[in-house]
């Protein structure tokens, strides 16, 4: 009773105010919108989260799809849901393929084999090197000879496994695996001497300050900036470190004795950091996933190619 | 003690993580590859579109309107003279938008036709159209989907402090536009077997 008299009341203030009845339907807008199908975890090159294959079908596939990759360097990867939850086959699929980086970075050479359960709904996804020997249309003709006929029987296990074994010969040749694909360490060399470059014209202000500030931002900078884009040992880090000390002691007095600096007012020496090499400064994170010994994807790249079936 | 003062300002304003020119070239470059995805995947429709009227017209005599009409409208796609500059002109983006999107709806229209004729949709060169175009039709949503992130990434980059002092007293560059959605042309044309 008392519950519906507060509520009355409630709606009585909405009705004579607007500013309320507007801060109201704000927040109502600020409500997060109701959220998209989350894309699921990558567990292993065959996804069954819709349960639809037997424990042998899974690890025999796996396998063969693990050594398809160690001779071809391609990746393919099947992903069972057991529903889309009202999302877009084709928009799902997509992202899924964004979030997984399925393929090795460069020869985007993924494929993802999705197949809702639910909506009877299955789509290969064909990264983007693999366009040429997979294109849309050998994508459906697996999906609508191989598959599908198999689906629509219930064989599910000899659905994916002729639908996986037909996109292993689709690409087949299109890629060979390399011995070595780590590709750490490579860094633009042009990113390192603009950070070499901005990270003198920062000593020279701090030992502006104080001499002793500059040796140190030397000693620490240099070792940091060097082990931060090539792999450097104990050993090497004290030698860096070393002469990082020196030339914060030396570097300002270059300058200050062709005495730019100290000319009154706001003459700086140069003129030449405006934008030094920020703004490329996000290219460290994760670009290395190969060659490690769980699975992950290597950072293929998608364009939407490939083609959509139901069963 | 001005000395002092400088430096201080100048570190402040290093670690502000630069003026953001190189930020803002790198994101423009990144709408202009964006763009160049989008140009590829409507060129590949159009380049389907003259084996699949000659495909439906074996079959479906009586359809010359429909068939005309997605004739016409990928001729008027093909005559607008794209050019990088579509991109900082905002009428120009409009009316490649408004073309590429007549053409999206007459080949939908083409696409429901089709459904009356069960021999079209049994031959095999048919159904090898239907999926290329498919799947060009996704590409198109999947390049367009993308340049609008890149657009909203620039955007955001030209306008946040200091990068707006930056592109004011520098660069210059202007706002680009993002495809709108329009009635009809997000959907690829949903095609049954």
């Amino acid at each position: 009773m008392a519950r519906s008299r507060k509520i009355c009341a409630f709606q009585r203030v909405l009705q004579r105010s607007p500013t309320m009845l507007l801060l109201v339907a704000c927040l109502v807008c600020l409500a997060p919108p109701a959220s998209a199908l989350e894309v699921p975890k990558l567990q292993g090159r065959v996804n069954d989260y819709a349960g639809m294959m037997s424990p042998e079908t899974i690890s025999g596939l796996e396998a063969e799809l693990r050594n398809f990759e160690a001779t071809d360097s391609t990746q393919i990867v099947v992903l069972t849901i057991p529903s889309l939850q009202g999302e877009g086959l084709e928009g799902f699929s997509i992202r899924v393929a964004e979030a997984w980086k399925i393929g090795q970075k460069v020869k985007d050479n993924g494929v993802i084999f999705l197949v809702s359960k639910e909506e009877r709904k299955m789509r290969i996804e064909v990264g983007r090197g693999l366009e040429g020997r997979l294109t849309d249309l050998m994508a459906g003709r697996i999906i609508n000879l191989v598959v599908k006929p198999r689906f629509k029987r219930g064989d599910f296990n000899g659905g994916f496994t002729a639908g996986i074994h037909a996109i292993m010969d689709g690409t087949r040749g299109e890629f060979k695996a390399e011995d070595n694909q780590k590709t750490s360490g490579k860094h633009a060399p042009s990113e390192f001497f603009s950070f070499l470059i901005f990270a003198m014209v920062f000593i020279l202000v701090v030992s502006n300050i104080s001499r002793i500030f500059g040796a140190v931002a030397g000693a620490a900078g240099l070792p940091l900036l060097v082990s931060s884009f090539f792999s450097v040992g104990g050993l090497g880090l004290i030698i860096l470190g070393a002469l990082g000390l020196v030339s914060g002691l030396v570097l300002p007095l270059l300058f200050s004795s062709a005495g730019s600096f100290r000319r009154g007012g706001t003459s700086w020496p140069g003129g030449g950091f405006y934008g030094g090499g920020f703004g490329s400064g996000g290219g460290f994170s994760g670009s290395d996933f190969g060659g490690s010994s769980d699975f992950g994807g290597g950072g293929g790249d998608f364009g939407g190619g490939g083609a959509s079936g139901d069963w | 003690m001005k000395k002092l003062l400088y430096s201080i300002a100048v570190i402040l304003l290093l670690s502000a993580s630069g003026c953001g020119y190189n930020t803002i070239q790198a994101n423009e470059e990144a709408v202009k590859a964006a763009w160049g995805d989008v140009e590829s995947s409507y060129q590949r429709r159009s380049d389907l579109i003259p084996n699949l009227v000659e495909v439906v017209k074996g079959y479906a005599k009586h359809e010359s309107e429909t068939l005309q009409a997605v004739t016409e409208a990928r001729a008027k796609v093909g005559s607008m003279q794209v050019t990088k500059d579509v991109l900082n002109n905002p009428q120009a983006f409009q009316q490649f938008q408004e073309a590429q999107g007549s053409l999206s709806s007459a080949l939908s229209r083409l696409m429901v036709v089709v459904e009356q004729y069960p021999d079209l949709k049994a031959n095999q060169n048919f159904q090898d159209l239907q999926n290329q175009l498919e799947g060009t039709e996704n590409r198109i949503n999947v390049a367009r989907t993308r340049y609008n992130k890149a657009v909203e990434i620039f955007n955001t980059s030209i306008r946040i402090f200091p990068n707006n002092l930056t592109n004011k007293l520098l660069l210059h560059l202007s706002l680009k536009e993002p495809f709108k959605a329009e009635a009809g042309a997000e959907k690829a044309p949903k095609v049954q077997f």
